[in-house]
């Protein structure tokens, strides 16, 4: 079976840790970056298909890196999470690309049901 | 609405005390400049003062200036009341802090006109502070949140993942539950506080409550019908 990639993106690391460490006991192959630049930068070589975005970023914020994402990969699935819920309004996220949009402090199982939805879907997607 | 006339000659205090009673105000009197400031070092002075020029102790100028040196809790719109219809004793009244004069023998009329232009003016200052107090509180709050968010989830985050390794048996578990229970309220908070700045910064201007129901203030979510 394929590896099922998720990137996080977050500026803080008590966060990604947390995400990371969530998501690889969930079976999942996990990256992290800590700013926008980056994530791109990762992309470039290893496209990712379930992205968790902040969106509160130093240099790029997380609703254009969405932009970005799917300029490139139309198939990505990015998923906001925002620990600031009025920096952004949810009809700015939808219209960026972001698939769903979760408020910190979050239940990981929420994440993690939106993880598993969102593989479902591109397996679905894939056999159409 | 409360008004304070500051007036020596008792005659002409009774006069203006009953035209305004008439009018509807509810009248607070006082017959020199001393105790007109005395007066309106109450916690619930009147905002409107008619302050006659020559008065014994302190003259109307005089309490003018230590009105306006001083920093009062809501705002106060001062007219002069003045037999001397100098130019450059207006002036002088204007310069030193009195937002308008009318001169004696003044027609009733015109100072019950000159008494709403002053109502306006209090309306409209009471509303801007109100505003910016508010906006100041609720963009603090905001952004309080947004840090707060962050620690929240780490905390949030590794109490359920911890959850996950343990069985409900755990003497930890119960303890890790409570902790859990307690950051998700605290989530939950935050989550109420942020709406409300949101809300807040589009449009809001309610006078009288000043405490912000956290239930009642919450904004629906863009973009949805109805």
């Amino acid at each position: 079976m394929e590896e099922k990639r998720i990137l996080v993106v977050d500026d803080e690391e008590p966060i990604r840790d947390l995400f990371e460490c969530a998501f690889t006991r969930a079976g999942y192959s996990v990256r992290t970056a800590d700013s926008a630049e980056k994530a791109l930068e990762i992309v470039q070589n290893t496209p990712f298909w379930v992205l968790f975005l902040d969106l509160n970023l130093p240099g790029m914020n997380g609703v254009d890196l969405c932009r970005r994402i799917r300029q490139e990969y139309p198939m990505a699935i990015p998923i906001a999470v925002t620990g600031y819920a009025s920096l952004f309004e949810l009809t700015d996220c939808r219209s960026a690309g972001f698939e769903d949009y979760f408020t910190k402090p979050v239940n990981l199982a929420e994440l993690l049901d939106a993880a598993e939805q969102a593989f479902r879907k591109l397996e679905r997607w894939k056999k159409r | 609405m409360k008004i304070l006339i500051a007036e020596d000659d008792l005659t002409t205090r009774t006069i203006l005390r009953g035209v305004l009673v008439k009018w509807g105000y509810e009248v607070i009197a006082a017959d020199n400049g001393k105790e007109a400031w005395e007066r309106l070092q109450d916690p619930d002075a009147p905002q409107l003062a008619l302050l006659d020029w020559m008065m014994p102790e302190m003259n109307g100028p005089e309490l003018c200036q230590k009105l306006r040196a001083q920093k009062r809790p809501a705002p106060l719109y001062i007219i002069l009341l003045t037999s001397k219809g100098d130019r450059e004793d207006i002036i002088e009244g204007l310069e030193v802090g009195a937002d308008e004069y009318i001169t004696k023998p003044y027609n009733n009329e015109e100072l019950r006109a000159r008494i709403k232009v002053g109502q306006r003016i209090l309306e409209l200052q009471t509303a801007l502070i109100q505003k910016e107090k508010l906006q100041g509180v609720l963009e603090m709050a905001g952004a309080v949140c947004h840090e707060l968010n962050q620690p929240l989830q780490t905390v949030s985050g590794w109490a359920e993942m911890l959850l996950l390794d343990l069985s409900a048996n755990d003497p930890h578990f119960q303890a890790l539950k409570k902790i859990k229970e307690g950051v998700d309220r605290a989530g939950s908070l935050t989550r109420k506080i942020m709406h409300i700045s949101q809300y807040q910064t589009k449009d809001y201007l309610g006078g009288g409550s000043r405490i912000i129901d956290l239930d009642k203030s919450t904004k629906p979510v863009e973009g949805f019908p109805g």
